[in-house]
């Protein structure tokens, strides 16, 4: 429990669905260590995506109790779960999500100008987290102008900005090819090694699955098989 | 912070903004000339009354009704010493006012025949167009529009009957030396002007006026017997009177403006934040609080009012400033007063304090209100519905 990242005990999720209810997660257990390099493995519909929902506090358990970095989050506010992923999360999502109107630079900068953090401290590790990624060259580049594997690189870099304790990545790879894919994780096992940042991710991509030390994998809501590997296909 | 992301945000949208900023732009040119040119109606209307009419105010025999004719036969007398001595001086004329009837090609008109010294220079009529015509019985001035009824052209002569101080019927040969364009149709219409001393032969009313009207910047003289001092608060009280009832007009009209300014304001607004759904489950899936989401697109907007005002007065201030010159044309003649109102055919806008800065005022809440209530809409959905985009309008 000391270095418990995530507790789920009985997790059930509901979603309305006309005037019936679908029945997203169904009794879910999960405890993830500090550290860990996670995937929630399963087909679609089999409830990733929002157990990852759930983790990250944008959406609420319907039963259950779900404790993030030692924050029960049926007992926190709106505001304290902002709060949470401000501070100790990151996300990563499939379609990227980077604002269009915003640089590289500035997409990175945002989490840090949301955690106040003083300007000139501020582009250093704007900067530091964009040289990691490998985009030192598109720094100033609009979204529009960069290539799926460089927005994701992007959004990888805004992710970590921060250092968070917990990055939540939502089919990171779905939207690129083989190489960008390999790449990004790459960088990610790369984070996780060195900053002992835990990683947990939705997926369904053979690729990512080579990389991951721990496979949970879900069917119709349900955690069908918990398995550990100790030494990934990918080697890292 | 909230300012910061918000100045990225406006500056960063590039073409998106310039719209929305346009759009409200272009909502404040548009109420404020509009509202401006009804202001500018008004305020021309007595302007005009004053300049051609009234000037500083006017000494009316104590009989005098000009909404009664039949008061004119006995609204006649030498005007006390200290009135006269004004006009000596040239800072007033006399009127002699009576009722007449004129045949011109054949037909009968009932007018109201005005004797006014030639050499005046205290209101803006060409009556210095009566003087000398000593080939001419009676030299008449009279005004377009009546020139028009009466069909009657420079030169034209008819005949003028008209009740003199005995009772007696009396006519004569008026002929036209001079048709004047006024905006004023209340010097026009049903009116013929004469040579003051003509007249007061005619009506055998030697030395004798109806109202004396004196120049502007003239306090009001001691000793005046019973004539009464009418100032242009009064003589401009029936103007006011109908500028007052047509408030509820104006401002009607002021609010359609605004209606018109707000649907465009909130389209603009509306389908920008919409469409930024996605940006907004992202700011939530960062760890921007609900409030801080509504602050921020709140704050936009805010911004976007800012630099309207700066656009309105960069875009749109030089052509404002250009109608304030040389007014706006509108192409269509109302000097016959069918407007009821003096209305020029270059309608000078008049941007006033109050206009301008209330114009501002309202549509920066405008802006503002249609800015937070789709955001706070937005920032009330689940993070994860506002992710995929599930926006509604």
């Amino acid at each position: 429990m000391g270095n418990s990242v995530v507790t789920i005990n009985n997790l059930v999720k509901r979603f309305p669905v006309g005037g019936d209810f679908f029945t997203a997660l169904k009794n879910v257990n999960l405890s993830l260590e500090k550290g860990e390099f996670t995937g929630l493995v399963g087909p679609s519909g089999s409830g990733k995506t929002t157990l990852l929902n759930v983790i990250g506090g944008l959406d609420s358990p319907s039963e259950g109790l779900v404790t993030v970095l030692k924050k029960s989050l049926g007992e926190t506010s709106h505001n304290e779960r902002a709060e949470l992923r401000r501070k100790n999360m990151g996300f990563i999502f499939q379609s990227y999500n980077l604002l269009p109107v915003y640089t590289v630079f500035e997409n990175v900068e945002l989490p840090l100008i949301l955690n106040k953090v003083d300007p000139q401290e501020r582009d250093k590790k704007v900067t530091q987290a964009i040289e990691w990624v490998g985009l030192s060259d598109k720094i100033n580049s609009r979204p529009a102008m960069l290539s799926g594997g460089e927005c994701q690189r992007t959004a990888i870099a805004r992710a970590i900005v921060h250092q968070p304790a917990l990055i939540l990545a939502d089919e990171p790879t779905a939207n690129l090819d083989a190489e960008n894919s390999h790449h990004i994780m790459k960088i990610m096992v790369q984070l996780n090694q060195e900053l002992s940042t835990s990683f947990i991710f939705a997926t369904h991509d053979e690729k990512i699955m080579a990389y991951l030390r721990r496979i949970i994998h879900l069917d119709d809501g349900k955690i069908v098989n918990d398995e550990q590997i100790d030494q990934p296909k990918s080697g890292n | 912070m909230l300012f910061k992301i918000a100045i990225k945000n406006l500056l960063g949208a590039r073409l998106r903004t310039w719209l929305n900023v346009f759009v409200t732009a272009l909502s404040f040119f548009m109420i404020i000339l509009f509202s401006a040119m009804y202001d500018g109606m008004r305020e021309h209307a007595k302007q005009v009354t004053i300049d051609t009419e009234i000037a500083g105010g006017a000494y009316w025999h104590p009989q005098y009704d000009p909404m009664d004719p039949m008061t004119f036969e006995d609204a006649h007398a030498v005007p006390p010493s200290t009135v006269k001595a004004l006009v000596n001086q040239g800072k007033a004329f006399p009127v002699l006012v009576s009722q007449a009837s004129i045949y011109p090609n054949g037909r009968i008109m009932p007018v109201i025949m005005k004797g006014i010294t030639p050499e005046q220079n205290i209101v803006n009529m060409p009556t210095q167009m009566l003087a000398g015509h000593e080939e001419v019985t009676i030299p008449v001035l009279i005004g377009r529009s009546m020139a028009k009824d009466a069909r009657l052209e420079v030169g034209d002569a008819f005949t003028i009957r008209w009740l003199d101080a005995d009772r007696t019927y009396d006519a004569d040969e008026g002929t036209v030396v001079h048709i004047m364009s006024t905006e004023n149709f209340k010097l026009d219409m049903g009116h013929i002007w004469i040579p003051l001393e003509k007249a007061q032969t005619m009506l055998a009313m030697e030395g004798e006026a109806t109202y004396v009207t004196y120049a502007e910047g003239l306090s009001i003289v001691e000793n005046k017997g019973n004539w009464i001092p009418r100032d242009v608060k009064y003589l401009i009280r029936d103007m006011e009177a109908l500028i007052e009832a047509d408030e509820p007009n104006a401002a009607i009209m002021y609010v359609i403006l605004l209606c018109f300014a707000g649907m465009g304001i909130f389209n603009a607004q509306v389908l920008s934040i919409f469409r930024r759904g996605k940006e907004i489950g992202t700011l939530m899936a960062l760890g921007m609080t609900r409030a801080r989401v509504v602050g921020l697109f709140t704050l936009e907007g805010g911004l976007n009012a800012l630099l309207a005002a700066i656009l309105t007065i960069i875009l749109f201030g030089p052509v404002l400033w250009y109608f304030g010159v040389n007014g706006i044309w509108l192409g269509v003649d109302y000097s016959d007063g069918a407007m009821g109102l003096i209305v020029e055919k270059y309608l000078i806008p008049v941007y006033s304090v109050g206009l301008v800065v209330t114009t501002t005022i309202v549509v920066s809440i405008i802006v503002l209100i249609v800015s937070y209530m789709p955001s706070r809409r937005i920032a009330r959905m689940k993070p994860t519905d506002a992710l995929r985009g599930k926006v509604t309008v």
